[in-house]
């Protein structure tokens, strides 16, 4: 089975990266690099493709985002569900899929489906003859947002639709929750719904994370920093 | 009454949707079936109706956009027939109404208000947002004004339990449920007529694609199968608007297919392809392949040949036919023949439903006829 590779040794080199189908909750506070650590992870290695879900962030700065770090754009699928907000007549392109509002659950599904099916049929710019399923990782950016657009019992059930599509397509899926913002209910609720959480937290002598959730790992905090859409672990 | 714009669906309702009813189009996640409201608004606009569309998840401008890309229909020139209440609508009244019973009559207010200064006949509405807002049988009830047709797509969240509660409630008086053949990706989507209160239809699940702002009904491979010289080529020929045969000769002078016979029909709003097998034994490692994602078998036997049963039912077997939609063509019945439908059918060990047609093959309608029975059974299969 494929083993997407995080940039964190402990688990590539003990584990030889994470499981295909693993699906990984980041909590972080505001303010806090959690974004910038959920970017580092979504980055596609060589053989491999990226979708993400965009709720705060226009395609256009994403794309420009990706290209002032280095990060090839060829193998990124974007569904977006801010520009459409300001500029209606914005048309679909192969890679960047426009969606009205974060709270058109109809259309990320949609969109999400249109992106899945470019990849799988080696649509994409670049693309070439590789593994079967196609690795792909896929972050929500965020849940945070999609929660002031909709009710938790709906999003949930949303999501668990979406993680149970990534388990079964081998991919890597990652999702973004500010965990100052929801009370313990909608945090285990989210929780409920992936195999890995992340921890996030900020101090002034920088930002730290934990891992829970895989076996034998350590779950100590440990300092990281995000370097041109690179992950780098102090340990 | 409105049509649904659908072909296909009109087609099978007859007199299309009567004033007054509910109809609900409800989408499986990450299934296009955008279309199918877009096509029932175009139809209602262009049957002179009045309509009112209630998109609560997009602005107007993104939502006419949308119009325009996935169905090609343009709003400008059609400003005076539809008036739409958007997010912003939907932003006012959460602003204004904080508990859910203030934000109900809001929204009823709203709506009645509008179908009465606007004369609206017809009312689309996105739900997913409003059931939520409001409530199931609260957000049904807004939308439901005398004398007016209603038309609902929702996000289904709640799968089958959902379709049924509707169904057995009596909540809407036509459900069309839209599904994935999903393995990996949506290798296709179907949809299914699950209830209709006005007439007599039975449950039908039929693929679909959307292709140039249209929806097609689409049968992706129906496969012919059959002994040598049993008359396949010809069937598929004869089936097909236009095709190609992979044909040669034959050691003994006769000509026979030696990798498929593959034709391509626009038949009853369907599109279908039909692929014909190769007969003989030599070819048989490729027809699993063949048969692989075949929505039906037609198998042609010789009537005039009762020593080609034994291979009919070898091929059978290698086509999987007893779990897909099957039809038996006992073919140049024009010609003197021994065998009766009885013979076949113990020969064979078919099923009960299963029927055999003795026809010839060289008789264009005769074809169709099996086609046409063909296309029944599958849209009946539960695959």
């Amino acid at each position: 089975m494929y083993a997407y590779k995080t940039g964190i040794s402990h688990i590539d080199d003990q584990k030889g990266g994470l499981e295909a189908g693993t699906n990984i909750l980041i909590l972080a506070p505001a303010l806090s690099r959690g974004e910038q650590l959920g970017y580092a992870l979504t980055k596609p290695l060589p053989g491999e493709y990226s979708v993400i879900l965009s709720t705060s962030m226009r395609s256009a700065e994403l794309l420009e985002f990706f290209s002032g770090n280095g990060i090839n754009r060829d193998f990124i699928g974007i569904i977006d569900t801010v520009t459409k907000l300001s500029t209606p007549e914005i048309t679909d392109s192969m890679q960047v899929k426009y969606v009205a509002s974060p709270s058109d659950l109809t259309g990320v599904g949609i969109k999400f489906s249109s992106l899945m099916e470019s990849i799988f049929n080696g649509d994409f710019r670049g693309s070439e003859e590789g593994l079967f399923p196609p690795p792909v990782r896929f972050y929500l950016d965020s849940v945070t947002t999609m929660l002031m657009y909709r009710k938790l019992e709906v999003l949930y059930q949303f999501l668990h639709v979406l993680t149970s599509k990534l388990k079964k397509m081998d991919g890597l899926g990652i999702y973004i929750l500010n965990s100052e913002s929801f009370d313990e209910r909608t945090i285990s609720l989210m929780k409920q719904l992936m195999n890995v959480v992340i921890e996030v937290k900020s101090e002034p002598h920088g930002d730290f994370f934990r891992i829970r959730g895989i076996k034998g790992a350590s779950q100590e905090w440990m300092q990281f920093h995000v370097s041109e859409g690179t992950l780098e672990v102090r340990i | 009454m409105i049509r649904t714009g659908i072909a296909g669906i009109d087609e099978m309702l007859g007199s299309g949707i009567p004033r007054g009813t509910r109809v609900l189009y409800s989408m499986e996640p990450g299934v296009d079936g955008r279309l199918f409201m877009m096509s029932t608004l175009e139809a209602a606009l262009s049957m002179g109706r009045r309509c009112l569309v209630v998109v609560p998840t997009s602005t107007s401008g993104a939502f006419k956009c949308e119009l325009l890309e996935v169905k090609g229909l343009s709003l400008e020139s059609r400003k005076d027939s539809v008036t739409i209440i958007d997010i912003a609508s939907r932003d006012d009244i959460n602003r204004r109404e904080k508990g859910i019973r203030n934000r109900r009559t809001a929204w009823k207010t709203l709506l009645r208000e509008i179908v009465e200064r606007d004369r609206i006949e017809v009312i689309f509405a996105y739900f997913d947002l409003l059931y939520e807002d409001l409530g199931l049988e609260a957000a049904l009830e807004a939308l439901s004004l005398p004398e007016i047709t209603t038309v609902v797509e929702n996000l289904n969240l709640e799968g089958e339990d959902l379709i049924t509660r509707f169904s057995s409630a009596g909540m809407f008086d036509m459900i069309i449920s839209m599904r994935s053949g999903f393995s990996l990706v949506p290798i296709f989507s179907f949809f299914t007529i699950e209830h209709v209160a006005w007439a007599e239809i039975p449950r039908r699940s039929i693929p679909y694609i959307s292709e140039d702002h249209h929806l097609r009904l689409y049968i992706p491979k129906i496969i012919v199968t059959g002994p040598p010289s049993s008359g396949k080529s010809t069937f598929v020929a004869n089936a097909s608007d236009r095709g190609i045969s992979v044909d040669r000769g034959d050691l003994d002078g006769f000509r026979t297919t030696v990798a498929m016979d593959l034709g391509w029909l626009h038949f009853k709003g369907f599109d279908i392809t039909i692929y014909g097998t190769p007969g003989q034994p030599r070819f048989d490692p490729i027809i699993p392949q063949l048969v692989k994602h075949a929505m039906g078998i037609i198998l042609v036997i010789d009537s005039t040949r009762p020593d080609t049963l034994d291979r009919a039912r070898e091929l059978l077997e290698l086509a999987f036919a007893a779990r897909l939609p099957l039809v038996v063509v006992a073919n140049k019945s024009d010609l003197p023949h021994e065998m009766n439908e009885q013979q076949i059918r113990m020969n064979l060990k078919l099923r009960e439903d299963v029927p055999v047609f003795f026809m010839s093959a060289t008789k264009r309608s005769d074809v169709h006829f099996v086609v046409e029975s063909m296309v029944d059974r599958i849209t009946r299969h539960s695959f």
